[in-house]
């Protein structure tokens, strides 16, 4: 039993700042307003970085809890009630004194107001709102804000609230309703969707208020996300994808963020602790498969089956798409539809868009792909340009296999360290770009 | 036989470079610009120095933005500066290729064509930078309640820089100095900001902070060292977002 003395303002930071640590949302980005000229603050639609943290992660926003101390027991949770740690909590005051003060010095972009349950979901989302009440009227701030709604509170406070915030989250945690009684007893998977329904319905009703009053306030303009936690329990990836699917059509979610499992609790209902870290990888390869459905018209069943329900360590799943469903391939640059450019290995969104304008203008060839931006090393073995090939190569999936591997670019760390070793080291007739030469 | 004209490295010089050759009416390979101080002698051509003048680079920009679009301008004007040496030669043969294509509005997507992929690479580059430092410009509160910012960058992207600072932080009084090119945006609370060069001023000045900036800085350093999560360290990924250039200024790597 700690017994707590008077907390100084750097202890508290440093204590709410390690329990918001977990949670993955630190993007500023979907919404563009300018100041008024009065208070502080303006948002851009791309968001912006302001550092990033030894674990490559971006610094964006003032994440922190608002209070740690929660009446909830989830086991994954660093802060759950059995869990002999610091407690401490922020007044509304001293939030909006750091919100301020560190905005001005440019070191953030706005606020991440995530908190666990102090005494019930109602009274710590009166906490929140009175919070950001106080930042955006009293402080006139005008940066990002992006809240958390808990699952459970009165629908009329999550409306209040969304009015204040720029985006709002509930977390989903966990994939499926199994899982979460598994692990968040308190929690339930009905109260979840409730929450993530009604901030959605806002939405839409806001929308609709807004095509009639153009200067009516605005609720969550740059739209609900959440997040689940990837590793702790036994879903496969397909499960994972497909939840995130729906979520994504029926909910109108604007993000879906996969959080890999780190160890901080022993409990017989969590995996056992290996020593192999989070699973990074998996969560790479998820975020991967979440953008091929977001950008590139991608179905969850064409990347993944009942069959076959996780992802290629080797390969992305775009990547691991075409060597399947090689009949589709190789596709002639300056005919091909934007859809189908999307589908190639190497080619992104962005070098797709470029493709179809400077294709209207001339004929396209290899150098000026490569110019586009197009990671040739990848796209040559699924497209023509002008009818022919970048090399005369074979359209095998055993072939492409082995050629993409021996090039060995951005090979994943975790398959790195496997002891893999690349194929051609033992076979002739390659050479060190892994392309046949005879 | 080629004609180089020679121009200062601003907006108005290479403009008013562009403008005369425009004006002479040569063919693509007859002309060239180039910068003064980053000049690469060549043999058979003329050198003509650019008399330098506000009216020829207004003339120049409304000719762009009439002929070319607003966006072709907007990428122009990034390109211009940019930190390469062959950005003039770069921008006036994408205007003259915009001359011989059906509709000059598109000249931005014809990249296939050297000068316009030029072009764009050196907006791309520019705006790449702005946006890096719309993070990771890092102001400290001065003695007299000034909030001072010092950058280095390689592009002259302060005044991409200062419209954003001027509409997020209207009421307060800012600089930043970049001191590559030794200028200075300057912003006086609630009027417009204005560019100054110089590089006769007080440093001193620069140093004195305000008695609660350690305080903040000390939150700050704290937080960026807490929020990390030790499992998943990983400094090459930090590096790739973060390259080291912009860290000197950063107090959380202080």
């Amino acid at each position: 039993m700690r017994i707590q003395e008077a907390l100084s303002m750097y202890d508290k930071l440093n204590i709410l700042t390690d329990a918001a640590k977990y949670d993955v949302a630190c993007t500023s980005s979907g919404t563009s307003r300018k100041s008024d000229g009065t208070g502080i603050g303006s948002c851009e639609q791309s968001g912006i970085c302001h550092s990033f943290s030894a674990d490559g992660r971006c610094i964006s926003l003032l994440k922190i809890l608002f209070t740690n101390e929660c009446i909830y027991d989830c086991k994954y949770c660093v802060n759950r009630r059995s869990n002999d740690v610091a407690r401490a909590s922020f007044t509304p005051d001293e939030v909006c004194t750091l919100t301020m003060e560190f905005y001005r010095r440019n070191y953030i972009e706005g606020l991440f107001l995530s908190s666990g349950i102090l005494r019930s979901p109602d009274y710590t989302m009166e906490l929140l709102y009175a919070t950001l009440y106080r930042l955006r009227r009293e402080c006139n701030f005008q940066g990002y804000i992006h809240v958390k709604a808990i699952p459970g509170a009165s629908p009329e406070l999550v409306q209040r609230l969304g009015f204040l915030a720029d985006r709002m989250s509930v977390n989903l945690e966990l994939a499926t309703a199994e899982s979460l009684r598994a692990l968040a007893p308190h929690k339930t998977r009905k109260n979840i969707l409730t929450s993530m329904r009604l901030v959605q319905n806002r939405m839409t009703e806001n929308k609709q208020e807004l095509t009639l009053y153009r200067n009516a306030p605005r609720f969550v303009p740059a739209g609900q996300s959440t997040q689940m936690i990837i590793g702790a329990t036994p879903e496969t990836d397909y499960q994972i994808i497909q939840v995130a699917e729906s979520l994504y059509q029926k909910f109108e979610l604007k993000r879906v963020f996969y959080s890999a499992f780190v160890h901080v609790n022993n409990d017989a209902a969590l995996p056992a602790k290996t020593g192999e870290g989070p699973p990074l990888l998996r969560e790479h390869r998820l975020y991967q498969a979440d953008w091929l459905l977001r950008y590139y018209h991608f179905r969850a069943e064409e990347l993944l089956t009942e069959e076959n329900p996780n992802f290629n360590i080797l390969f992305d799943p775009k990547c691991n798409w075409a060597l399947k469903h090689l009949e589709e391939f190789p596709v002639e640059v300056n005919r091909a539809d934007y859809k189908m450019l999307l589908r190639v290995p190497g080619i992104g969104y962005k070098s797709a868009v470029r493709i179809v304008k400077a294709r209207r203008l001339g004929t396209l060839d290899f150098a000026d792909l490569k110019k586009i931006g197009v990671v040739l090393k990848r796209a040559l073995y699924f497209i023509t340009c002008g009818g022919r090939m970048m090399y005369p190569t074979k359209l095998d999936e055993d072939y492409i296999t082995r050629n993409l591997l021996a090039t060995g670019e951005k090979l994943p760390r975790e398959v790195r360290e496997m002891g893999y070793r690349q194929l051609s080291l033992f076979e002739g007739g390659w050479n060190e770009d892994g392309i046949c030469v005879q | 036989m080629k004609t180089v004209y020679v121009c200062s490295d601003t907006v108005t010089g290479i403009f008013s470079g562009i403008y005369d050759a425009w004006k002479s009416r040569k063919r693509e390979e007859e002309c060239e610009i180039a910068l003064r101080g980053m000049l690469d002698q060549q043999l058979f051509c003329d050198y003509v120095e650019v008399e330098e003048t506000e009216h020829k680079a207004d003339a120049v920009e409304a000719l762009i933005r009439k002929h070319l679009g607003m966006r072709a301008y907007h990428d122009i004007y990034h390109a211009v500066l940019s930190a390469d040496p062959k950005k003039g030669d770069a921008v006036l043969g994408t205007m003259l290729t915009a001359r011989e294509i059906p509709d000059s509005t598109k000249i931005m997507d014809h990249l296939s064509h050297p000068k316009v992929e030029k072009v764009f690479e050196l907006y791309r580059n520019v705006f790449g930078e702005t946006h890096s430092y719309k993070g990771f410009l890092r102001f400290r509160e001065l003695k007299n309640g000034v909030l001072y910012a010092g950058i280095e960058p390689k592009n002259q992207i302060l005044t991409c820089l200062a419209p954003h600072f001027a509409d997020r932080l209207p009421t307060e009084n800012w600089m930043i100095h970049d001191k590559t090119h030794k200028m200075f945006a300057v912003h006086e609370a609630g009027k417009q900001w204005v560019i100054l060069w110089g590089d006769t001023f007080d440093e001193e000045v620069f140093e004195q902070v305000s008695d609660r900036e350690e305080e903040y800085t000390r939150l700050w350093k704290g937080f960026c060292q807490t929020i990390a999560i030790e499992s998943r360290r990983n400094p090459r990924c930090q590096l790739q977002h973060l390259p080291l250039r912009y860290r000197s200024e950063m107090v959380e790597f202080g």
